[in-house]
């Protein structure tokens, strides 16, 4: 089920009390160092104030370990002795410490959020930058809703961690470490008795983590199967009520939903443990201090009250933060984990760049030349076998032939969406690597079958295929491709705003203003794949008459269902298996009665 | 708040866990606030008169409060899981059955992804919040108010200092929670954008390439970007200030103890294990407002997910059997009469005064434009809908008279979406009928032409479909979708242009199929090629929701300019070649 992405950002909760929760186990990355070094490359450029920010942490951290020494000498050496003015001149002087902690402590986020945000933007950017980069075979091979998980989840895992987390772990290190010698200091005895309950705390979390670890897994996979079950037959709801299934899909569902019940009590059970236990332990280090430090002090160990009030207040500073430590290096771990996929994309092979002294030319005639052309997406299956044909400047060409034959294949070739394995496509005589990719595909219109448009207006959809277009420019395009028409009706006409993918249209107005948007564009060439496929017929009348006007005047290479289109071709391609199995125009392959004739034949017997 | 209440009929089964789980944080909560208490006991008594046996006994006392906590709060975490994993568990076996039985109009209504997010996430989220709440929700106001209480009863002459940090204290986390709130909306809004951004991005990559728009687009989102930067920086720096503010005023309130602890320990009024004990409350209290706020704000966020599942479960199923249903065996003679239907009662009628009439065993044709309402009218015939006006009768009985599951029983319908489950071919097929057997499995496979293609899979019939059966290409789903329809022998068999993507060979020999082994069955045919129902007994031709006319082909091409129009673009010059 779970959308990939999209992960709500916020509120976050205020003040949460960091206390131990526990969300399974967490993903480990590959390589972590090389990982790690390769987030300190974005970090290096935020040194100062990564630098300033530690800083600020070590002092604040050290400001609040002076308090409650602090307090215990106030307590011995003035509340005590009865020296009032004293006592008051010390809090003054404590005061002034916790305010400078404060500020302090209130300068390390201010700082560090900068840092972890300018970084995280910059990586965002990075990333998609490199997605503008890729050859469409990346585009083909992933899946969308993986690369936008590392764009949302991952990067969005790494900002809390940087955020939050690398800071949370230097003032915890300092936090345990500083009170561990502060105790020792006051009094040895002592400390080790409140040490005594380390061990403790790491044994039982372990063995509730191993404990819970395995009910987790058991209950991540439950949940896993219960949502793909709901998503599945929820979607497909029609299909159970058309059958009568509903008892039955019911019963399926009460099934998943008693494992996941089950699974789900053990797990929550196991890792609520956590927290009271904590809980505990707390308890029982202040007891011990207490209980321990009371004998001392009537014993004459050398505890006084004072000591004791310090110790008391550093053991709850004190095991709260061990705590939090395993918690807080799950999320690191998963936040270099998440980073990893990140740079993983950015590894990806960029799209072929442009040969040294590339060609850019103002305009291509539009000759178009295939030379023993063969391509395949993987090896084992080639797609198109020593393929040659010629087009000539402002001829039509249009391809025929059964689904998985290659024609999509030849058009991506022609605008280097691939590039060949072997042979050459020459355009204009040249061979097509020879020129600079971007302007080639500046000089190729494409209307593909289900064609994109972004979320905006209409206007400045059409307007993509030129971005400096006035309206005027705009509106003729649109007139030109039959889309004035519907267009002026919408209540907001040009400025009608679309949802993304242009979802508000039917189909036939997405592709009439795909058509618009390429008149705009005025290419040299023209690639149409099924442009008008599942488009009703009175739709494809409009919409052919938009065609027409386009394709006059430029060579065009057009993939169609409908026979209308290709009888009025110059070269029909007929294409079986990778290969061109009949090439002509419509008459001369009609009498030559061969496949095309014999598919042109079953339709007007039927 | 209503739809909160009115769930609280799932927790009945639970109800004693419910209660037992609070009570028991009662007791691990009292536990820690009698601790400090019993410090300042040992300080004040024991230490200070040097009273052994009496730190002996005080000790004591404070292990088995630690440990009697630890019972308690372990209880309660137990209680607590098992009421809020029982409750949601209930909720969402009760929500699935509800969503099953949903007639279309309902689903409509709520949406399909709506509803598919109603019985993940909320009931999740509904869960969760009760956890807290039976958890933490008790233990954050307990804490905060017994922690002021003890205060006031066992060290009041440092009451004051509590009037005036508490307030202070309060104050700032309900102001930074409430801001927060507002930011991160700001901050959301952003984030959508740059998500938008980039899911546009990779959807429409081919069009961004073929035009070279990567300059554009990237400057774009350089915008988008740089605006969820300074947003998110704005808003945490500000929610950063909270958590070193509460500090201070803690802090500060330490501070306050030690200065007036100091002048009355002079003055004999306290001892010095009251400023001890104070100290810690303060802390606790700090803790105790802290953790509510945060419960209170999951419990606020659960709300709307309590209000969306009573939605649902208080929706009605608009379609069910009458009181006394017929259950007579169907021959399949359909007749519309005067069928006018509307999705929304608001808005334009898709279907207007529809009437024809099916004998049994006919072949019936429907053919328009998209939009024209052809899906809509078969739509009506297994009652995914109810017609809002006139009579759809089977074998001259009302529709609504017939048991429902005996109706939908007697129809084999394949959807225009060719919709299959992720699970074997053979099980795909036989939803259609589970009781058939393998030979019947093969006649309705060969018969959708499915055969030739299960064949050549090296696991047969026992190949499994991947989710949303992304292993099969359009035309091999749209088969497998046939054969499901078919293996119910139906008396009525509906076809909703299940061929558009089969190509024209397979086409025929489907169509042959049909003619020969359902010749007594009625069938329904919806396409928009003409080839695909010119053979059927009676063609409908629907235009905006009205049958502009209905014949045979021969009649229509004579007499019907509708009819025609389609014909002539199709037929005489632009059929479709191939697939």
């Amino acid at each position: 089920m779970n959308k990939p992405g999209a992960r709500p950002a916020g509120p976050r909760p205020v003040g949460r009390h960091p206390g131990p929760r526990f969300n399974g186990p967490a993903e480990k990355a590959k390589n972590q160092k090389a990982t790690l070094d390769r987030i300190w490359t974005y970090l290096k450029n935020q040194r100062f104030g990564l630098i300033s920010s530690v800083v600020f942490v070590i002092l604040s951290s050290t400001l609040s370990l002076l308090g409650p020494l602090m307090i215990g000498i106030i307590i011995d050496e003035h509340i005590l002795t009865g020296d009032v003015e004293g006592a008051i001149r010390m809090t003054l002087v404590l005061a002034g410490i916790y305010i400078v902690a404060a500020a302090f402590a209130w300068l390390q986020t201010f700082v560090m959020i900068r840092v972890a945000q300018n970084t995280i933007n910059q990586l965002r950017q990075h990333l998609f930058e490199q997605f503008q980069s890729l050859p469409i075979s990346f585009f083909d091979k992933r899946q969308q809703g993986d690369l936008m998980s590392r764009m949302t989840n991952d990067i969005e895992n790494l900002n809390a961690a940087l955020s939050q987390s690398v800071i949370q772990i230097v003032s915890t290190v300092l936090t345990v470490v500083g009170t561990g010698i502060a105790m020792f200091a006051l009094n040895g005895v002592l400390a080790v008795v409140t040490l005594l309950v380390i061990p403790i705390i790491i044994w039982s979390t372990k063995q509730i983590i191993k404990r819970s670890s395995k009910n987790f897994v058991a209950r991540q996979r439950d949940l896993g199967n219960l949502n793909g079950f709901i998503e599945e037959t929820v979607s497909n709801a029609n299909i159970t009520t058309l059958f009568g299934k509903e008892q039955k899909t019911i019963e399926q569902f009460k099934e998943a939903n008693e494992k996941l019940r089950a699974s789900a009590l053990k797990a929550d059970i196991a890792s609520g443990f956590l927290g009271p236990i904590n809980n505990f332990i707390n308890n029982l280090g202040i007891g011990l201090v207490i209980g321990v430090g009371a004998f001392m002090a009537i014993g004459g160990y050398g505890v006084t009250v004072g000591v004791i009030a310090s110790f008391v207040t550093y053991t709850r500073q004190f095991f709260r933060p061990i705590n939090q430590l395993s918690n807080l290096l799950n999320t690191f771990q998963s936040a270099v984990a998440g980073a990893e996929r990140v740079f993983e994309i950015l590894d990806e092979q960029r799209e072929a760049a442009d040969v040294p002294n590339a060609i850019s030319k103002d305009h291509y005639d539009g000759e178009v030349e295939f030379q023993n052309v063969r391509f395949y997406y993987q090896k084992s299956k080639p797609v198109l076998h020593d393929l040659t044909f010629h087009a000539k400047a402002g001829e039509t060409i249009a391809l025929v032939g059964p689904t998985g034959s290659g024609k999509t294949s030849i058009i991506q070739l022609i605008n280097r969406f691939y590039d060949v394995q072997h042979g050459e496509i020459k355009i204009d005589g040249q061979n097509i690597a020879k020129y600079k990719i971007e302007n080639l595909r500046g000089h190729i219109g494409v209307v593909l079958q289900d064609t994109y448009l972004f979320s905006g207006t209409i206007r400045e959809n059409i307007r993509y295929g030129k971005l400096q277009a006035t309206d005027e420019e705009v509106e003729h395009a649109a007139k030109i491709a039959y889309a004035h028409n519907f267009i002026k009706y919408l209540p907001q006409g040009y400025d009608t705003i679309l949802v993304s993918g242009g979802m508000n249209l039917s189909q036939g107005q997405r592709q009439l203003i795909a058509i618009a948007r390429a008149i705009l564009e005025d290419p040299d060439i023209l690639i149409l794949d099924e442009a008008t496929s599942s488009v009703d017929t009175m739709t494809e009348v409009q919409i052919q008459k938009g065609l027409h006007n386009l394709m006059k005047g430029r060579t065009s290479f057009v993939i169609a269902h409908r026979l209308k289109t290709i009888e009025n071709a110059d070269q029909i391609l007929v294409i079986k298996d990778g290969c061109i199995l009949e090439q002509g125009n419509h008459d001369s392959l009609m009498a030559r009665n061969g496949f095309y004739s014999s598919l042109q034949h079953e339709l007007q017997v039927q | 708040m209503q739809a909160v209440l009115s769930l609280k009929k799932y927790l009945k089964p639970y109800v004693a866990f419910a209660l037992i789980a609070p009570l028991l944080m009662v007791l691990e909560v009292s536990m820690d606030l009698v601790q400090p208490t019993i410090m300042q006991h040992i300080i004040d008594r024991g230490i200070a008169a040097g009273d052994t046996s009496y730190v002996v006994k005080m000790f004591g006392l404070m292990i088995l409060c630690a440990i009697i906590g630890l019972i308690g709060g372990a209880g309660c975490s137990i209680y607590a899981s098992k009421t809020a994993i029982n409750f949601a568990a209930d909720i969402r076996q009760e929500l699935y059955e509800t969503i099953t039985y949903f007639s279309n109009k309902n689903k409509d209504h709520f949406t399909l992804g709506k509803l598919i997010t109603n019985i993940t996430s909320d009931v999740e989220m509904l869960q969760r919040a009760l956890t807290m709440l039976l958890k933490v929700f008790v233990r954050g106001p307990l804490t905060f108010m017994g922690a002021i209480l003890i205060v006031f009863l066992t060290a009041r002459e440092l009451f004051p200092i509590l009037l005036v940090v508490v307030p202070i204290l309060a104050i700032a986390i309900i102001y930074f929670s409430k801001i927060s709130g507002k930011m991160f909306l700001k901050v959301q809004e952003a984030v959508d954008a740059v998500n938008t951004r980039v899911q546009e991005n990779l959807a429409g990559i081919r069009v961004i390439k073929a035009y070279n728009r990567k300059q554009h687009q990237i400057e774009q989102f350089t915008a988008v970007n740089g605006a969820l930067m300074r947003r998110n920086i704005h808003a945490e720096q500000i929610i950063g200030i909270l958590m070193p503010l509460t500090v201070f005023v803690v802090n500060m309130g330490i501070i306050a103890a030690l200065w007036l602890g100091a002048i009355k320990v002079e003055n004999d009024t306290i001892e010095v294990g009251m400023i001890l004990a104070f100290i810690n409350y303060l802390m606790m209290i700090m803790g105790g407002l802290m953790s509510s706020t945060h419960v209170l704000m999951l419990i606020a966020r659960a709300v709307p997910s309590a209000n969306r599942i009573d939605a649902v479960l208080k929706e009605k199923s608009e379609i069910h059997n009458n009181e006394q249903p017929f259950t007579g065996s169907i021959k399949g003679a359909v007749t519309f009469e005067n069928v006018s239907f509307a999705y929304n009662k608001n808005s334009e009628p898709v279907l207007k005064n529809i009437s024809f009439k099916a004998n049994a065993g006919e072949t019936i044709g429907i053919i328009g434009m998209t939009g024209s309402g052809k899906t809509t009218i078969v739509q009506l015939i297994p009652r995914l809908y109810d017609a809002d006006q006139g009579v759809i009768k089977i074998d001259d009985r009302p529709i609504e008279q017939y048991d429902l599951q005996a109706l939908r029983a007697a129809i084999g319908y394949a959807p225009q979406k060719a919709t299959l489950f992720s699970r074997t071919i053979e099980e795909n097929v036989k939803y259609g009928d589970e009781s058939a057997s393998l030979e019947e499995l093969i006649e309705a496979l060969e018969s959708s032409c499915a055969l030739e293609f299960v064949e050549k899979f090296e696991d047969k019939a026992q190949y499994t479909v991947a989710q949303g059966a992304a292993n099969l290409s359009g035309g091999q789903k749209q088969r497998l979708a046939m054969a499901r329809a078919f293996i119910r022998k139906p008396a009525i068999l509906i076809l909703d242009d299940t061929t558009s993507a089969v190509d024209s060979i397979s086409e025929s020999k489907i169509q042959n199929a049909i003619k020969e082994n359902f010749k007594d069955s009625t069938k329904f045919i919806i396409s928009s090629k003409v080839s695909s129902i010119r053979h059927a007994d009676k063609i409908l031709v629907l235009d905006d929701g009205e049958i502009v006319g209905q014949g045979t082909h021969d009649e229509l091409l004579e007499a019907n300019p509708a009819y025609q129009e389609i014909v002539s673009t199709q037929l005489v010059r632009g059929g479709t070649l191939n697939e």
